[in-house]
């Protein structure tokens, strides 16, 4: 009886040994079939899958990450299950969320090795994570797959760090305003068209509407972009060359004043106020919703969400870049986005077939759109275009920012320690600015500090 | 031949017959624990260690270590981000655990008299512990408090003008404060289980000599729970010490950091800011300072807690 007792006890620990075991891995399957073309070497008549172009194929299983909004979910798991459907030896497993915590949870999954084997990128994790190349595979290897000359080579430039093109650029994108005209027209004015009518709306929404509402929200980040725009349009300088910060004391203090000077003429409420909204974001603001707060600084590829988000989407518009801040087209575009594949993929070329998948070929291009942004790829917008794909709002405003922006943006600009909320120091400086704690000089030193920090100077 | 070489002889000779069958019964309770082990080396130790060793280095999550030495330690005493983190735990810590003692023992106390429902009362206060930091209590948190939220709008039913509690520095602290208070049940539980322990001849008795409710409470129930006081004292100054979830969820440190907890430093800087060594270091003095407040804990107790198998003390 103790002998049986034992040899039970024994056996429940072997089992649970097993079962901690199963439970340490999250990608049983995929692991089960990234195996499976090892263990079928020895027997290729078994297990290997007919391929579309009559070749035969081992089965391959891939990972793929994104983030991004439900639209975007959708449009890319029909994608992705085109693809499926087109390269069958191929299995692509999905992994998608949205923004919020995304950067930090890829951030390790990159450092650890653990990523997926296709990933969408943020422009600056190149610089941020792979500065030599260590992270992302350079996808000139698999120019044989993915066809690079859809592109522009500035915009391969923009994604080629140490020597290595690191991620297909997919779309570009900069900051433009859009506003709700329906609160304009409730207060009786236009929507403004130059600096002077925007703080001349502040006085007048005031008045005419109440306390409540702004001509323009703007958050701790918007205040940094809207700020270097400002800069640019004046000084006409890149805010960062060569590692290199191009703007004095006296100039930064230009900047934090011509922002402060915005809170004050009740342009846009105060960080405190925003804050009190007690919302994740300016899109799920119940403010911007019900146009309390009647304008936007954002970037062109996000207009869809903002303007779903009001109760009538029809008044939405895509605003002009002010022509009387400066002698200078301010403002700037940048790779909003790229596919990279991680350096610790056994399947690359698979892996490249899904990029060029998403970014080349119809059906991709068809259940992309606009998804993310314009496409960069010039089959893609011929295609999209042709076929009425692209969104209209997101197409104009796409259109006047590339047309109007001069100017290059560094991709240290959104390194973690300036950009990470809530204590990186964008968000320092500008909360710190309008709660009071910083006046416009210590908020410029703060600012010059931090970014000579992150430039390593 | 010495005695000791005799001895050794002795010792060695019955380990060369031991059979596998005896191994195996000598080591059964060793492989009993052997899954807990394998975890606790791998998932504890290990990182434990390894965060020690990172603590004096500059070690980033993707440039790996270019130097070594204390600058870590010495930033921590040098930064005004660090020390503002390090008050704003000890305030949270100091206002959170008391409160919540208080509350739990209070509401225990209730729910150990015999009044109709009892159990859907249990239950119904332990409920807020279950939901712990979730996104939906940072919905409800944020519903509540907001400018325009539930709070101010019934303050404004009695003429009384909004306050700011989430978006101004000094209210947000008392707000995350509230929802660790708010989630009192755990403690709650195990004061029930000690207050079901206390004898009832000794209420017997003292009713007999005239001793009111109040008198009972603080002359024989917590005289009584003190073991039990001591433990939840303990456990939650420990967990009071390390919370992350509450103002991550509601407010994200924010306003002006005024709710920056160490922990919350502790993951900007690890997985934000990719600065390991950094984090590190603010990990090992977190728990320097947890363990110094254990053994304070630990030392008080020969002046405030009885325990009756002990003589009286």
């Amino acid at each position: 009886m103790i002998k049986f007792k034992r040899a039970t006890a024994l056996l429940l620990a072997l089992l649970m040994a097993l079962s901690a075991t199963a439970c340490g891995k999250s990608d049983d399957e995929s692991n089960t079939a990234s195996e499976e073309p090892t263990a079928s070497a020895d027997t290729a008549d078994q297990s290997e899958a007919p391929a579309a172009d009559g070749e035969t194929k081992e089965p391959v299983t891939i990972k793929f990450s994104w983030w991004g909004g439900d639209s975007r979910h959708a449009a890319t798991q029909a994608a992705v299950e085109k693809f499926m459907e087109k390269y069958d030896w191929i299995t692509v497993e999905n992994q998608f969320g949205a923004w919020t915590g995304w950067e930090d949870s890829m951030s390790t999954a990159f450092a650890s090795g653990t990523a997926p084997d296709v990933n969408q990128i943020n422009w600056n994790w190149i610089s941020s994570f792979s500065s030599d190349g260590s992270i992302f595979k350079d996808l000139n290897e698999y120019s044989n797959v993915i066809d690079l000359t859809q592109f522009d080579q500035a915009a391969l430039d923009d994604c080629t760090v140490a020597g290595e093109l690191q991620a297909i650029p997919v779309s570009k994108t900069g900051r433009i305003f859009y506003w709700n005209t329906a609160t304009f027209e409730k207060a009786g004015i236009a929507a403004p068209t130059s600096l002077e009518e925007l703080m001349a709306a502040g006085e007048t929404f005031k008045t005419k509407l109440g306390e409540e509402y702004y001509p323009i929200a703007l958050g701790e980040f918007d205040r940094m972009i809207l700020m270097v725009y400002y800069l640019e349009s004046k000084y006409g300088k890149e805010w960062v060359t060569d590692n290199t910060l191009n703007y004095t004391k006296e100039e930064i203090v230009d900047g934090m004043n011509f922002i402060q000077s915005l809170e004050d003429a009740h342009v846009t409420p105060s960080i405190q106020t925003i804050t009190g909204d007690g919302a994740e974001s300016l899109d799920k603001n119940p403010k911007w919703m019900d146009g309390r707060y009647a304008g936007i600084f954002e970037w062109d590829s996000s207009a869809t969400k903002f303007r779903d988000a009001l109760t009538d989407s029809s008044t939405f518009v895509v605003g002009d870049y002010f022509k009387d801040m400066g002698d200078y087209q301010g403002g700037y575009s940048k790779v909003s986005l790229g596919f990279a594949i991680s350096e610790t993929t056994e399947h690359p070329e698979e892996c490249a077939m899904l990029i060029n998948f998403l970014v080349n070929e119809d059906e991709g291009i068809e259940l992309g759109a606009s998804e993310r942004g314009i496409p960069l790829s010039k089959y893609a917008l011929q295609y999209t275009t042709d076929k009425g794909l692209l969104d209209a709002t997101v197409s104009e405003a796409n259109a006047k920012v590339l047309a109007w922006t001069s100017f290059k943006l560094d991709p240290k600009f959104e390194d973690a320690a300036l950009k990470s909320q809530p204590d990186g120091v964008y968000y320092d400086v500008f909360a710190g600015l309008s709660y009071g704690d910083y006046n416009a000089d210590e908020a410029a030193d703060t600012l010059i500090e931090g970014v000579n920090t992150v430039l390593g100077n | 031949m010495s005695a000791s070489a005799v001895a050794g002889k002795d010792i060695k000779q019955p380990i060369k017959k031991r059979t596998f069958k005896k191994v195996c019964k000598d080591n059964a309770g060793f492989l009993f624990i052997l899954p807990w082990l394998i975890g606790f080396i791998w998932f504890k130790l290990y990182p434990f260690g390894s965060s020690l060793i990172y603590s004096f280095s500059d070690q980033h999550l993707f440039n790996g270590v270019t130097k070594w030495g204390l600058m870590n330690y010495q930033d921590i005493f040098e930064s005004t981000k660090i020390m503002r983190a390090f008050t704003v735990t000890f305030k949270y810590a100091f206002l959170t655990v008391p409160l919540k003692l208080v509350a739990a023992l209070f509401i225990a106390y209730i729910l150990n008299f015999k009044i109709k429902g009892v159990n859907l009362f249990r239950t119904a206060y332990y409920i807020p512990s279950i939901l712990g930091g979730s996104v939906a209590i940072a919905v409800l948190w944020k519903a509540l408090f907001k400018d325009d939220g539930l709070l101010n709008t019934l303050l404004g039913i009695f003429g009384i003008n909004g306050i700011p509690w989430l978006s101004d520095p000094k209210y947000a602290l008392f707000i995350i404060c509230l929802l660790r208070v708010w989630q009192f049940g755990s403690a709650m539980v195990i004061f029930l289980a000690a207050l079901k322990g206390v004898p009832q001849d000794l209420y017997e008795a003292a009713s007999i000599d005239g001793a009111g409710k109040w008198r009972q409470f603080f002359s024989i129930t917590v005289p009584m729970i003190t073991p039990v006081i001591f433990y939840n004292l303990v456990t939650q100054l420990c967990q009071a010490f390390q919370e992350f979830n509450g103002p991550y969820i509601i407010t994200n440190g924010g306003p002006r950091n005024s709710t920056t907890l160490i922990s919350l430093l502790i993951y900007n800087s690890a997985f934000r800011a990719h600065e390991m060594g950094a984090a590190s270091a603010m990990a090992w003095v977190m728990f320097i300072v947890i363990m110094i407040f254990t053994v304070i804990s630990f030392l008080s107790q020969k002046y405030w807690v009885y325990y009756s198998d002990e003589d009286g003390r």
